[in-house]
């Protein structure tokens, strides 16, 4: 350890030489004290002893003199004396100092949050063994669009197609009621059907008991279910043997518990206003139950690629299947076609553009905080100049300042980028904590190695942005010129400098607020969007009623519209706006069964009054009533866009309709009610066709969620526990899942709101980086500037006219950098084009608010500097001058 | 530039220093009279030439100093060995006796062997 020490010794000698002196001096003076003490005990008088002491000591300056010199050996002459030299002045200039530091963790800790998260979403590998080889299938149609495919179709693939060791599917997950012993309370839980070889084929191994067996994952199979880990431990006690649990009134014994760390890709882009965004905890075997429709739309599909085959030879083979398949089956084949790509591409969907948005975003603010600092060095450089040159004069290289200077931004960088990797991690842990939910992976988020190696690279990339220019402006010092006066009245060239900087700043700052400005108004649009309903105070409750609780439903309605609070409830089997994931067939009853279906819709079951709790408008005929009831005729209501596809021109009431959710039944048309539609899809084209749920409780089996719509008269979030005892009055079986219809809206819309929440901070950021950046070089000028300041003053400039010149010439950069700005923002916000909604990226009145915003933030930088500049005292400069 | 006195052998007084210290820390006017008192006053040295040498065996982390209280009450910078500084004495004393017993053959010969 005697390098250590030795080094710890060179560092102090080069931090504190003057405590260093100081030590010295004390120890001389003990010395000398003792030795003429000893002197004295020998007979010597005091004084002689003094004397004596004296003379043996030898001389005193040429012992402080060598001393110090040893301090600094020829060997010292290194790496360590300039660090520890460069963190001396540091510590002198601690403000400039605590500045750069904090600017630069705040540009390095955003840049290396945002690749965490790009890191962890789209590079980091799925927690499969061997992801990269598996792949996601999907049918694609004549018009190009991706579909997940019906099950017959999968076991065609399954069966037929050689490039795989496995395809395997999963149904959407949805909610079910599960108990975990008889006598536990139900629960509401995500439930997924997956099927044979499922997690065989992903490679994951159960952490306890085994996966179903073929033999059980078919039609008959025994009655068997999975469990997550969560679920065996919080529910089940963690309990050996596993023994049943109750899925939605049936029991079913637990054969397997699912690893912790596991969880199946979550599809990208799908419609996320169903509850299934909440964890999977049941998982069933859903062959017991095969999809037998061919022409349905409801499995996500994976498959092993085999070790020595390519994903282009995949594809080849499944696009020849295809072609085999259409022509075995015929018209019951919509696809043309199946799209094999990487999982891992799947995953990440359309995240990917948001999340460069984000990263770049990031990259932008570091990239203002090389900016500032670099204009911070040139104005420190200023006021350095007298010191370099001094060390020029004394011999010191070109080389040598430079590094020296180098050595300098290397600290600040160094402990900046300590400082962000440290904020990154809180970051990061507070992007995993509030949950933006609907990203997906974001729960494997951490700092790893490839993490701090990024935040490595950034940071020598930063410390060469910052440090080269202003260290070789430094080493080029003029030293006759500087010589003649320390205090010029400031290098024109430097000023330009400074003024192309501060506006390339300030355009930065522009472009992001630009940025995040449209996707703050995306975001207000979409909460304010016209989806045919009123969503705002109205509260849901889904549920899964059990077959005894469905004849107490009509209670449970007259019960909960009794709380106070509510203004009224009505029942349907899907949320509204949870369109697309399936809609069905419908057609006239002249069109004959088969594949050429005229229109498509969405299908709900409603009670009456739905419309009036919903206030959907009737647009024509009549809303259900409680006459259309098991024994009335058989009705429907539809959307405009099925009235004008079925029956252009027509009066669609008294008209019949068909639709393959119902088989064989034809139904009256007795109203058109307006459409309800959610954001993400464009309007005209969410048909819906509504049918009394009273008419087909039949149709009402264990597995099918019903859903309280409840109007409530205040804000919903204070009637959630009403609700929710009420309905666990009336039906005890059947646990509700409570949540504002709003939030259900916000939700679809999550992934908007990261990059919105990013953005929004990273624009805060920049403008506050931007009006330091101004303070900084304004105050510097000012102070170097006194002189001609005080002159202009002598010569009857007003203070005001004096402050008015410099908040002038900061208005001025403001205003050219946002002209810059203005251009990057309409170039960069493209990317952004795909996730606005009602706002183009053009839009003037986003533009001119932020350079509103910049321009006070400008103002507000530079009001301190030109202030003093207003107080120069023209005798003090002139006296300061002379002397 | 004060240097040791010129009676003793060059290089021999940081040896005589650690070989001080290696008796227990002690602080510099210690170090100075200890080398005197031991060598019967043969080894007498300008006193301040301590210190210049002490910084240089800092340096080379052989010696580490601290402030702590003194036999007569006052604050003193105490010097200690370390263990790198304990083998490097070893060293140098291995390569002392062997020099010494060299030039002490040489002095003491008699004849010319053959």
């Amino acid at each position: 350890m005697g390098w250590w020490h030795g080094l710890r010794e060179r560092m102090s000698a080069w931090t504190r030489p003057a405590a260093r002196d100081r030590d010295l001096d004390t120890e001389i003076a003990h010395h000398l004290d003792l030795e003429a003490d000893r002197l004295q005990r020998a007979g010597l008088t005091p004084n002689e002893a003094r004397r004596q002491a004296l003379e043996r000591f030898g001389d005193r300056a040429d012992v402080v003199e060598s001393t110090r010199a040893a301090r600094r050996r020829p060997g010292t002459e290194g790496i360590v004396q300039d660090v520890a030299y460069a963190i001396r002045m540091l510590r002198k200039q601690y403000a400039f100092s605590g500045l750069a530091v904090a600017t630069l963790a705040l540009g390095i800790g955003a840049t290396t949050a945002a690749f965490a998260v790009v890191n962890t979403v789209l590079l980091r590998p799925l927690p499969y063994r061997d992801a990269d080889r598996l792949v996601f299938l999907r049918e694609v149609t004549a018009t190009h669009s991706l579909n997940p495919p019906s099950h017959p179709n999968v076991v065609d693939w399954r069966d037929r197609a050689q490039s795989f060791d496995g395809v395997v599917s999963a149904m959407f997950p949805s909610a079910a009621t599960v108990r975990s012993a008889p006598s536990a309370d139900p629960l509401r839980l995500t439930v997924m059907g997956v099927s044979r070889g499922f997690f065989r084929t992903l490679g994951v191994t159960p952490e306890q008991g085994r996966e179903f067996t073929d033999e059980e994952n078919t039609l008959g199979g025994a009655r068997v279910v999975m469990v997550s880990d969560e679920f065996w431990r919080t529910q089940m006690g963690g309990r050996l043997p596993l023994g049943d649990v109750i899925v939605n009134g049936t029991a079913k014994a637990v054969i397997g518990v699912v690893p912790p760390d596991f969880s199946f890709a979550t599809p990208a882009g799908l419609n996320r206003l169903s509850s299934s965004a909440d964890p999977v905890m049941i998982y069933l075997p859903h062959e017991q139950a095969p999809g037998t429709c061919r022409t349905c739309r409801n499995y996500m599909v994976v498959a092993r690629l085999k070790p020595d085959v390519t994903i282009e030879r995949a594809r080849a083979e499944m696009t020849a299947l295809t072609a085999a398949m259409r022509a075995q089956y015929g018209t019951d084949i919509t696809a043309v076609d199946v799209d094999v790509r990487d999982l891992r591409d799947y995953v990440a969907g359309d995240h990917r553009t948001l999340l460069m948005v984000v990263l770049g975003a990031a990259a932008l603010v570091l990239l203002m905080a090389c900016t500032n600092l670099v204009s911070a060095q040139l104005a420190r450089g200023w006021t350095r100049e007298p010191e370099v040159l001094i060390r020029t004069a004394l011999g010191a290289s070109r080389g040598r300042v430079i590094r020296q200077l180098m050595i300098e931004n290397g600290v600040i960088v160094f402990v900046g980028a300590a400082a962000g990797l440290a904020l990154a991690a809180g970051l990061t842990r507070i992007v995993t904590a509030v949950g933006f939910n609907q990203l997906p992976r974001l729960a494997e988020l951490s700092i790893d190695g490839r993490i701090v190696a990024f935040t490595i690279a950034v940071s020598a990339a930063t410390l060469l942005a910052v440090g080269i220019y202003p260290a070789w402006r430094l080493s080029r010092a003029d030293a006759a010129g500087a010589l003649r006066s320390t205090r010029g009245t400031g290098g024109s060239v430097r000023a330009a400098a400074w003024r192309v900087l501060l506006g390339f700043e300030i355009a930065l700052a522009l472009a992001l607020s630009v940025g995040s400005a449209l996707l703050v108004r995306t975001m207000a649009n979409i909460m304010t969007a016209d989806t045919g309903f009123e969503s705002h105070r109205l509260l849901t409750a889904s549920i899964t009623p059990s077959e005894r609780d469905v004849a107490h439903l009509d209670d449970a309605r007259v019960d909960l519209a009794a709380l106070p609070g509510v203004e009224d409830v009505a029942y349907t089997t899907r949320l509204p706006l949870s369109w697309g994931s399936n809609a069905g067939p419908v057609r006239r009853r002249t069109d004959p069964p088969g594949p050429d279906w005229p229109a498509f819709a969405g299908f709900r079951m409603v009670s009456p009054g739905y419309f009036d709790v919903l206030k959907q408008h009737v647009l024509q005929g009549r809303a259900f009533t409680s006459a259309d009831g098991e024994h009335g005729e058989p009705v429907a209501i539809i959307t405009p866009g099925i009235a004008a596809t079925l029956w252009p021109g027509q009066n669609p009431i008294g008209q019949t309709i068909g639709t393959n959710y119902l088989f064989d039944e034809w139904l009256t048309v007795v109203g058109v009610v307006a459409e309800a539609s959610i954001w993400s899809q464009p309007k005209g084209t969410q048909n819906e066709i509504y049918v009394p749920y009273a008419q087909h409780l039949h149709a009402l089996p264990g597995q099918t969620q019903l859903i309280a719509m409840i109007r409530a008269a205040m804000g919903p979030d204070a009637l959630t526990e009403p609700v929710r005892q009420s309905l666990r009055r009336t039906l005890p079986d059947s646990p509700a899942l409570i949540r504002p219809m709003d939030a259900r809206i916000e939700q679809s819309a999550a992934s908007r709101r990261f990059v919105m929440v990013a953005l929004t901070t990273f624009a805060g950021v920049a403008i506050v980086l931007a009006a330091i950046g101004i303070y900084g070089v304004l105050w510097y000028m000012v102070t170097t500037r006194s002189r001609e300041i005080g002159i202009r003053l002598a010569l009857g400039a007003t203070p005001g006219v004096v402050q008015r010149r410099v908040l002038g010439g900061a208005v001025l950069i403001a205003i050219g950098g946002c002209a810059v700005g203005a251009l990057a923002a309409m170039v960069a916000s493209r990317f952004l084009e795909a996730q606005l909604y009602e706002v183009t990226p053009h839009d003037l009145r986003t533009y001119l608010a932020s350079a509103g915003v910049i321009v006070l933030a400008v103002l507000a930088g530079a009001w301190l500097p030109a202030w003093r500049a207003s107080r120069v005292d023209p005798l003090e400069t002139m006296r300061a001058e002379v002397s | 530039m004060t240097t040791p006195d010129s009676t003793l052998i060059p290089g021999t007084f940081e040896m005589l220093i650690l070989k001080a210290l290696s008796l227990g820390p002690i602080h510099g006017w210690g170090v100075a009279e200890r080398i005197e008192r031991l060598s019967d006053g043969v080894c007498e040295i300008q006193q301040g030439a301590v210190y210049p040498a002490l910084q240089r065996l800092l340096l080379k982390g052989w010696v580490i100093a601290s402030w702590r209280e003194s036999d007569n009450g006052r604050r003193a910078r105490y010097y200690r060995l370390t263990a790198s500084g304990r083998a490097h004495l070893q060293q140098e004393l291995t390569w002392w006796r062997r020099a010494i017993g060299g030039v002490d053959r040489v002095l003491r010969s008699t004849t010319e062997e053959s």
